[in-house]
């Protein structure tokens, strides 16, 4: 991996809050002009990993390198961060907000008042400009607050569950503006814990769970590497060799099809085989791989260790 | 510095730019003229002549009672009342106090009223009658004996709460026998006058440079400047308390410490709020300065404003001076409080303890005022907490040794120092923890932390 791929170089970080540790001995790399998966349940540790990674907090240990640069407050004008618990001032108007989050990001007040009108206009909010945050809905506060994580253009995006309380029209939405961003060679990290969102955006994946790192890698070789022994299967008759252990871990009951586990080494043909001389019908065999849910609530429930 | 300086702007324009601002700034000024013109107003005010009947059989009496009460009389009594300090009255003034007289002798209307040998009992129920259906406001019975030991003079009044003229009849009335009882005793009555006369006792305080002036007014004036100090820090140092505990409480604090160092945003807000504050105390003080040159010019209430202490621009340069000090301090304990709640009804209790050391402060104004050189006033004008209120107003009862004031602006510029440094590492701690409000060792941990 070329040096200058790499926006975001985590090394052995670690930060501990007295005897507890938010983040043990963390290593990887986000490229640049990629869209990184930062995933993990509650408590994981994301958001304490995400503070020292825009510079609220430093970590107690190992190196944070942004655009190849130890991380520095200068640096914070090249982040936007889209914290997952935001707000807004409440009684003040919308225009004066975001002047004020861009002048906090060096932005000069023109440039500032040009991009707040190109964004409230694609947004179509521009009638909203001078009103308040308590006149917004829950919705339009969520697209201000987006617009001030991204006024100042920033090179690495980092946005924590930027679709809760929207709209399938303004996630959709907010898709097209991360594409377009991906497009500019952006980095954006995205957190969430909507796994369908996640297998849809991201080209990189990174799975933390109790402060360390469980899986890493892209997307494709994850679920790659993970997808080897998962069959669909659609048939009647053969629940017999269902039963046999021997070659299946699970089966998982799905609404028209079952999802057959096998064991590692076991051999998908054979199975077929033994279907077929079990008098089955099959309308589908099929080979698939786990979805990152899957892998997910794997990973977190304790299950096996790839 | 170009985000702090951000971070000043954006909160100075948060509470200038605000209604409640411009009106609480207005407000104050109106009241204060409210408070001075308002009862100088109603006192100018000319009652309806009372129209009074005298009863006096004897005629001994009633025409020296006329006489007090004649327009040249009260004149002169009122000038002799003025006189102790009135030696250096201008032309204006002394004019001004005779109206002043004129206007409560216009008071009087006496009606002429024959008993014709009507007993006691039928005179005092026609005088009823009379004063009932308005042909007369009050008379007065005089006893046919005024040396009786249970003679007593009868006034009767509808109008019972007009005490300038009760006030004004009764003295007429006193000196009207006295007077009376003098000649019957063939004394000369202006030889007892000449005898009786006061002592002339002046009061005023003397300055350090020796200078004299009024004390009345100067402790009225104190008092206003210890309250102002006072009130204006207690409303900003919550002012800066619900901004921080808004930023907590919506989680802005979280996109603001992704953007600038948390000193630089804490420091920014108080030096924001403290220049909106000084705003508003310019505001006030060039009004107060305003309105007092502009009373100067109306010679008919200027007696009330007479002794008021002179006011220098030194002075005003210290106030503000100890304004910001005062805000300083508390601010940061304000702030640090805000950062360490979760709620503005939390804060709310927790700003208790930081407004009692103020009002204890205020109260030790009192102290100072009576008497700026004990050493009392010299230890609370010069300690942190207290001195941002109780050494402007030593300065204006009796300004200290330079070295004095130096020393205290010194003393509270190393509070602030420590009480910034002391709020700004707990903010950027608390300011990201969200659900419960801090223990005091978590707080002492979060200090503690590198």
């Amino acid at each position: 991996m070329n040096e200058s791929d790499v926006s975001l170089c985590i090394d052995s970080v670690t930060k501990r809050f007295g005897d507890f540790s938010a983040v043990e001995n963390l290593t990887f790399n986000v490229r640049r002009g990629r869209v990184f998966g930062f995933l993990g349940p509650n408590g994981a540790g994301k958001t304490t990993t995400i503070r020292m990674i825009v510079g609220i907090t430093a970590p107690d240990k190992g190196v944070i390198e942004l655009f190849g640069q130890r991380m520095s407050p200068d640096l914070q004008n090249r982040i936007g961060y889209l914290p997952e618990e935001r707000g807004l001032y409440k009684k003040m108007k919308i225009v004066d907000q975001l002047r004020y989050f861009a002048a906090l990001k060096n932005v000069p007040r023109a440039l500032a008042d040009e991009r707040i009108d190109q964004w409230l206009e694609r947004m179509n909010l521009t009638e909203w400009k001078t009103k308040k945050t308590t006149d917004l809905s829950k919705g339009m506060q969520q697209k201000i607050q987006f617009i001030s994580t991204v006024l100042h253009d920033p090179d690495l995006l980092i946005l924590d569950e930027p679709f809760s309380g929207l709209d399938p029209i303004n996630v959709e939405f907010m898709i097209e503006v991360m594409s377009e961003f991906k497009k500019q060679d952006k980095t954006i990290i995205f957190s969430t814990h909507l796994m369908e969102s996640a297998e849809r955006l991201c080209n990189d994946i990174l799975l933390i769970n109790k402060s360390r790192k469980v899986i890493s890698g892209s997307l494709r070789e994850v679920k790659a590497s993970y997808g080897k022994n998962l069959i669909a299967l659609r048939s009647i008759g053969g629940d017999k060799v269902l039963e046999d252990r021997t070659l299946i871990e699970k089966v998982v009951e799905h609404s028209d099809e079952k999802v057959l586990q096998l064991l590692p080494d076991a051999d998908a043909q054979l199975l077929l085989k033994r279907l077929l001389e079990n008098g089955a019908v099959i309308t589908k065999f099929e080979r698939v791989e786990p979805s990152l849910n899957d892998i997910f609530i794997d990973q977190i429930s304790g299950g096996r260790q790839n | 510095m170009r985000k702090f300086l951000a971070v000043v702007k954006h909160e100075y324009k948060k509470i200038v730019l605000k209604w409640a601002f411009l009106v609480g700034t207005l407000l104050f000024p109106v009241l204060g003229a409210g408070f001075a013109i308002v009862p100088a107003f109603i006192f100018s005010i000319k009652g309806e002549p009372t129209r009074i009947a005298i009863v006096d059989s004897t005629q001994k009496i009633a025409p020296r009672i006329k006489e007090n009460l004649s327009a040249e009389r009260v004149d002169a009594i009122a000038n002799e009342a003025a006189k102790p300090s009135a030696e250096d009255l201008t032309a204006s003034q002394s004019d001004q106090i005779r109206k002043n007289s004129r206007r409560a002798i216009v008071g009087f209307k006496f009606i002429d009223y024959v008993p014709g040998g009507k007993s006691l009992d039928e005179i005092r129920s026609e005088l009823n009658r009379m004063a009932a259906d308005g042909t007369i406001d009050a008379y007065l019975l005089v006893p046919v004996d005024t040396e009786e030991s249970g003679a007593k003079f009868e006034f009767r009044s509808r109008k019972a709460g007009d005490f300038v003229a009760g006030e004004l009849l009764r003295e007429a009335v006193n000196s009207a026998v006295r007077s009376q009882r003098l000649a019957d005793a063939n004394i000369s009555e202006a030889a007892v006058k000449e005898l009786s006369k006061n002592v002339p006792l002046e009061s005023k305080s003397i300055d350090e440079k020796g200078q004299e002036k009024d004390s009345d007014m100067l402790l009225a004036a104190a008092f206003v400047i210890g309250l102002m100090i006072y009130i204006t820090l207690a409303i900003y140092g919550q002012v800066i308390m619900g901004a921080v505990i808004e930023e907590k409480e919506t989680r802005i604090a979280e996109i603001l410490f992704s953007s600038a160092r948390p000193f630089e945003l804490m420091f920014g807000k108080l030096v924001g709020v403290g220049l909106a504050g000084l705003t508003q105390l310019s505001i006030w003080i060039i009004s107060i300065a305003g309105l007092v040159a502009f009373l100067a010019t109306r010679s008919d209430i200027l007696p009330f404003f007479e002794g008021i202490p002179q006011i220098t621009p030194l002075m005003i340069l210290y106030f503000l001076i100890f304004f910001l000090l005062g805000f300083f301090v508390y601010a940061s304990i304000f702030a640090l409080i805000g950062s360490v709640v979760t709620t503005v009804q939390e804060g709310g209790q927790f700003a208790f303890p930081p407004i009692m050391i103020l009002l204890i402060g205020f109260y030790f104004t009192f102290a100072v005022i009576r008497d700026p050189n004990s050493s009392l006033s010299f230890w609370v004008s010069i300690a942190p907490f207290f001195a941002p209120i109780t050494m402007p107003v030593r300065i204006l009862a009796e300004t200290p040794p330079f070295w004095q004031i130096g020393l205290s602006i010194l003393i509270n510029m190393a509070a602030i120092a420590g009480l910034v440094w002391l709020a700004s590492r707990v903010y950027r701690v608390g300011m990201l923890m969200y659900g419960k409000r801090a223990t005091v060792p978590e707080v002492w941990k979060w200090i503690r932390q590198p």
